[in-house]
């Protein structure tokens, strides 16, 4: 039975998830994000545009193209670029707006406060990748005309589809968290994502026991195509799905869990930032 | 800790090696409290850390017996118009309210009862669905006051209110702020105006320095001040006649005719000089028009213990 506290707070996270939803989607700072995630479709309707001829008719190297386009630009850059711009300002941006305080003034525990907009966050991104992630997957395959189109919408077309989607989803959860506590630590939460993001890239040159300290090595277990990662990747045993699965989770929740012991100490003090 | 009052314990606030207060202790009483002191002397860290938006380093601090680290039973007694002049981007004067309502819990319906009558209380429900960015200052300072008091706080913490107010808007809020302490409530005021203090409050905080130099009702306060005599204003037909009496007496300091005003006296012994004044009005048969004291006032009680010019920034 729901007690009229837990009815409350979810209550309260409610209000505050879909509030971040909409600073996250409609103000004027989301142009950045969606310039971002805007890039890969301008890519890939310059790749329609410019195909020759020869290669429309042939859409079997679809598949293998938007494996690689998924890996090296979306997952790496676009995903992990929208979810720091997105997660780095649910509190860092009300900082530097000096709002922050009235959120502080309501009555909910900062643990609230924390998921509330965790949460918010979490859906925003996940619309925009997801749809972007989408959109992206049909102008790969669009051009091939009829071949293209019997390729996209048959199963294993949509079996893929439906796997990237987990895979940016889960990404959301995962670079989500560490950014939102990114943005509750440094005055400049750029520097470290940055910093991150190498450490991520590096990661198929790292022996397996640094491996396990990046997210993308275990984002990538999802992933239904796999893609060549150079001469020089060391290789490891591929994660199984539950183990990939339960290590996203757990370190997601350490990192909301981390960032709601930080937010309990949060002074506003908007001129020190 | 008191269920009835704002306690600070042996507070002190340091920002890195700077001090922001120092060793406060404070009881604050029901009813409107003045808050006043210079830039930089700690006026708004005093109100952050009675409201929780800063911790401090030492010391503990309670409203009305609860904690600033309990949130969520603390936001429910109290409301905080700060010195701030941000607010979310791309809100209107209503949604501002209805976000922060939907935070207290309240279900959408009873969320916009309330958000208007807080609108209609300052004064804003033709701007209710404008955006705020598009307000005028005093039009922000009003909804911040709405904002404060939307949810009927039993504490109201209020930082400079009246700045950007016109005067009709200054009366208007002055009054709130009467009715609201008339009913009970905390309501904790701070103003670089002290003529607005001496007028609205009931007892007065003073601060310099992050340190306490005086807290109470001004007359109290004023007495305790032993360096400067007391003034007395004096009113009367014969004005050279009374002087020249009160010249015979030990603790007359100073008697100065003024034009138009009548009598400055001033006394190092308040009840003696009254006593001694009744038996001179008898003796002589001078017509006595008022007998007031000229400087039980905020702004003179201000001017013995600061002696500095106040600002109108924020501290």
């Amino acid at each position: 039975m729901t007690t009229p506290a837990q009815l409350l707070r979810r209550r309260q996270v409610f209000t505050l998830a879909t509030h971040e939803v909409r600073r996250s989607l409609f103000s004027r700072r989301s142009l950045a994000v969606y310039l971002l995630v805007g890039m890969p479709l301008a890519l890939m309707l310059l790749r329609a545009f410019f195909m020759p001829g020869s290669m429309r008719a042939d859409a079997s190297h679809a598949t293998t193209e938007f494996a690689e386009v998924f890996h090296f630009f979306l997952l790496r850059f676009v995903v992990f670029f929208a979810n720091a711009m997105i997660f780095v300002r649910l509190f860092r941006g009300e900082i530097l707006e000096k709002s922050l305080h009235y959120t502080l003034l309501a009555p909910l525990p900062r643990t609230v406060l924390v998921i509330g907009k965790y949460l918010g966050g979490v859906l925003s991104a996940s619309l925009i990748l997801v749809t972007t992630t989408t959109l992206t997957y049909i102008l790969v395959y669009l051009p091939h005309g009829s071949a293209g189109l019997q390729l996209l919408l048959s199963g294993s077309g949509i079996a893929n589809l439906a796997s990237y989607l987990l895979i940016v989803v889960l990404a959301c959860f995962a670079y989500g968290a560490l950014f939102m506590l990114a943005g509750l630590f440094f005055k400049n939460p750029m520097v470290p994502a940055i910093l991150f993001l190498g450490w991520e890239t590096l990661t198929p040159f790292l022996p397996t026991f640094l491996k396990v300290l990046s997210f993308v090595h275990y984002l990538v277990s999802f992933a239904p195509v796999p893609v060549s990662l150079g001469a020089f990747a060391l290789l490891a045993r591929p994660v199984s799905w539950w183990i990939a699965l339960l290590a996203l989770f757990i370190s997601s929740t350490l990192l909301v869990f981390a960032a709601s012991r930080v937010a309990r100490h949060l002074e506003v003090t908007y001129s020190a930032d | 800790m008191s269920t009835t009052k704002i306690v600070f314990r042996d507070v002190s606030k340091f920002y890195g090696e700077v001090l922001g207060v120092n060793k406060v202790n404070l009881e604050v009483a029901p009813g409107l409290t003045g808050l006043v002191g210079p830039n930089g002397s700690g006026k708004s860290t005093l109100m952050h850390l009675m409201t929780g938006l800063l911790r401090p380093s030492r010391g503990e601090v309670s409203v009305l017996g609860v904690s600033p680290d309990c949130p969520e039973e603390l936001f429910r007694l109290v409301g905080y118009c700060t010195q701030y002049d941000n607010f979310p981007n791309g809100s209107t004067g209503l949604s501002f309210l209805r976000f922060a309502l939907a935070l207290h819990g309240y279900s959408k319906s009873e969320a916009d009862e309330r958000a208007w009558a807080a609108l209609t209380r300052v004064g804003l429900t033709d701007a209710a669905n404008r955006r705020i960015a598009g307000y005028s200052k005093g039009m922000r300072q009003r909804i911040k006051l709405a904002h404060a008091h939307c949810h009927d706080p039993q504490v109201l913490v209020l930082d400079e209110p009246l700045n950007g107010l016109d005067p009709m808007g200054r009366a208007e809020m002055i009054d709130l702020f009467t009715k609201l302490a008339k009913e009970g409530r905390h309501v904790i005021v701070s103003s670089h105006i002290l003529h607005e203090v001496d007028v609205i409050s009931d007892g007065v905080i003073m601060i310099h320095g992050g340190a306490i130099v005086a807290e109470g009702e001004i007359r109290e306060v004023r007495g305790e001040i032993t360096s400067h005599p007391i003034q007395v204003l004096v009113r009367c037909d014969r004005p050279h006649v009374v002087a020249s009496r009160l010249f015979e007496l030990e603790h007359i300091v100073e008697v100065r005719i003024v034009q138009d005003e009548g009598l400055l006296v001033s006394t190092r012994d308040a009840p003696g000089f009254f006593n001694s004044f009744n038996r001179i009005v008898i003796d002589t048969g001078v017509i006595v028009e008022t007998v007031a004291p000229a400087d039980e006032s905020v702004h003179a009680v201000y001017d013995y213990l600061i002696g500095e010019g106040l600002g109108g920034g924020s501290s």
